[in-house]
């Protein structure tokens, strides 16, 4: 075999590997496949009328200790996180409850867009027992937000403030005995992919403060799909 | 070869395989040119603008236009591979007739270059100066669009305090969007209107579109910008202006 066909392969074959690599390392740094299904709780009295409602219970917390990274916070201990997981999944053409308990401070919302509720039944999402279709946008904590791509599945798009806990009421150590309790209802269309993730800025330095945990997936954000049954 | 003996060669067009290649190429521009034009129509959809619509318009002209350009390289290629193959170190006696031996060719091919350049550039120019001169529209409904990673959210500042993460607008009336940033630079793109422009943080730009098309399109960033940059995406509904209006007072506002 001449040198300038032995060449020619293997320049083939190390783009091959070079490309199997690089997919192999990016599939191994992909999302935490664990997922929350959400559980069946009777019906709901919706203007769509009479539905199946479906719960799902989560939490926000100021740290990594919590939540899905184990007792130590894997690698990232301080980086804030949703838990138990982030990866959800709800049935179609249903009505899901969500009861979020947040245990973080906060502080102003860079865009108080998202400052207000969106997307669930009557506008409105409980906060601590209260209705409200906002909350001070000075002092949000985090929010949880879904939406995804612009096809030609059902869109779904919701957005509810979580209110910070006040800093005098957050411990040195450990968790407040009083986190915010948000509860909000929303109706899912069709079968679709989705994503969520925080639109406060709660991340490190980087990236306007949307790097580190809101731009990785098992912390700020996830997976939110929404599946026939 | 002497002088006397160049003289006298007979010009290039006579020859066998610069007629097969003349042959080949108007075949192929043929090709290439209606192939690019159909796939173009298939991609780009039906236009949702008359901005879109003097895109598709200019994409398939500049096709068309490129397309002998394409099909004399393709025609080349053919020729040389098929018909003119030659092994070894020199080339054969009969490849005289090449082209730096042709001035008039080679004239012939950059006058072509730099016309086909001037005409993108000249046209593309005019095009862009009307869309600017649309920012200036009296009557313009203004939209401000703030990106943030990775939703877009809408305020109707003629229409009070209305907000929105889907975009409603009203047909056949031009629209002006002051398009900004939160975080990191994104980029508004309305596909089928065909406008796009940067989202910058502390900072608003802004470009404008006449819907012509009532339906519902596509919103994306077209501007890499995260971990959920795909899915930074929405729709924009184009509706009547009584459906507007109705839209725009069930969210608390006022018409405009």
């Amino acid at each position: 075999m001449n040198k300038r066909l032995l060449g020619a392969l293997g320049t083939v074959i190390l783009g091959v590997s070079s490309i199997i690599g690089i997919g192999t390392y990016v599939a191994s740094a992909k999302n935490d496949s664990r997922v929350l299904v959400a559980t069946a709780a009777g019906t709901m009295d919706t203007p769509q009328g009479k539905l199946p409602n479906y719960t799902l219970d989560m939490s926000a917390y100021p740290d990594s200790l919590a939540g899905s990274h184990g007792k130590d916070g894997g690698v990232h201990p301080d980086w804030v996180t949703y838990g138990p997981v982030t990866n959800f999944q709800v049935p179609a053409h249903s009505v899901v409850t969500i009861t979020i308990k947040q245990y973080d401070s906060g502080a102003r919302i860079t865009n108080d867009f998202f400052a207000s509720v969106h997307g669930t039944i009557d506008g409105t999402a409980i906060v601590d027992g209260v209705a409200v279709k906002n909350v001070d946008p000075t002092t949000v904590g985090h929010t949880f937000t879904i939406h995804g791509l612009a096809d030609a599945k059902s869109q779904l798009f919701v957005s509810v403030p979580l209110p910070a806990v006040p800093d005098d009421k957050v411990p040195d150590s450990g968790y407040t005995k009083t986190p915010n309790v948000v509860t909000f209802s929303f109706i899912t269309g069709g079968a679709g992919d989705y994503v969520w993730n925080c639109e406060y800025p709660c991340g490190d330095g980087t990236t306007a403060r949307f790097g580190g945990p809101m731009s990785t997936q098992g912390f700020m954000s996830g997976n939110f799909k929404v599946v026939n049954v | 070869m002497s002088d006397m003996e160049v003289q006298k060669r007979p010009s290039v067009f006579k020859e066998k395989d610069v007629r097969q290649t003349a042959l080949l190429t108007v075949i192929f521009t043929v090709v290439i040119g209606y192939g690019g034009s159909l796939i173009l129509g298939h991609v780009m959809g039906p236009p949702a603008s008359n901005t879109m619509a003097t895109t598709i318009f200019m994409m398939r002209a500049f096709t068309w236009a490129s397309a002998p350009i394409a099909g004399l390289v393709a025609a080349m290629a053919v020729i040389s591979l098929f018909s003119n193959r030659h092994s070894g170190d020199f080339p054969p006696p009969e490849a005289e007739h090449q082209i730096r031996n042709s001035p008039r060719l080679v004239a012939l091919w950059l006058v072509v270059s730099s016309v086909l350049c001037l005409f993108a550039v000249v046209w593309g120019s005019i095009v862009l100066q009307g869309e600017d001169e649309g920012l200036f529209t009296a009557k313009a409904l203004n939209v401000s669009v703030t990106g943030q990673q990775w939703v877009w959210n809408f305020d109707y500042i003629d229409n009070g305090t209305v907000r929105s993460a889907n975009l409603y607008l009203p047909v056949n009336r031009h629209v002006v969007f002051h398009v900004t940033s939160k975080d990191v630079i994104h980029s508004f793109w309305i596909v089928q209107m065909g406008i796009k422009i940067d989202a910058n943080p502390g900072y608003v730009t802004e470009t404008s579109v006449t819907p012509t098309r009532i339906g519902i399109y596509d919103v994306r960033c077209a501007e890499l910008c995260g971990l959920l940059h795909a899915n930074m995406q929405t729709k924009v509904h184009v509706v009547s202006q009584a459906d507007y209006d109705a839209w725009i007072q069930s969210n608390g506002g006022k018409s405009s």
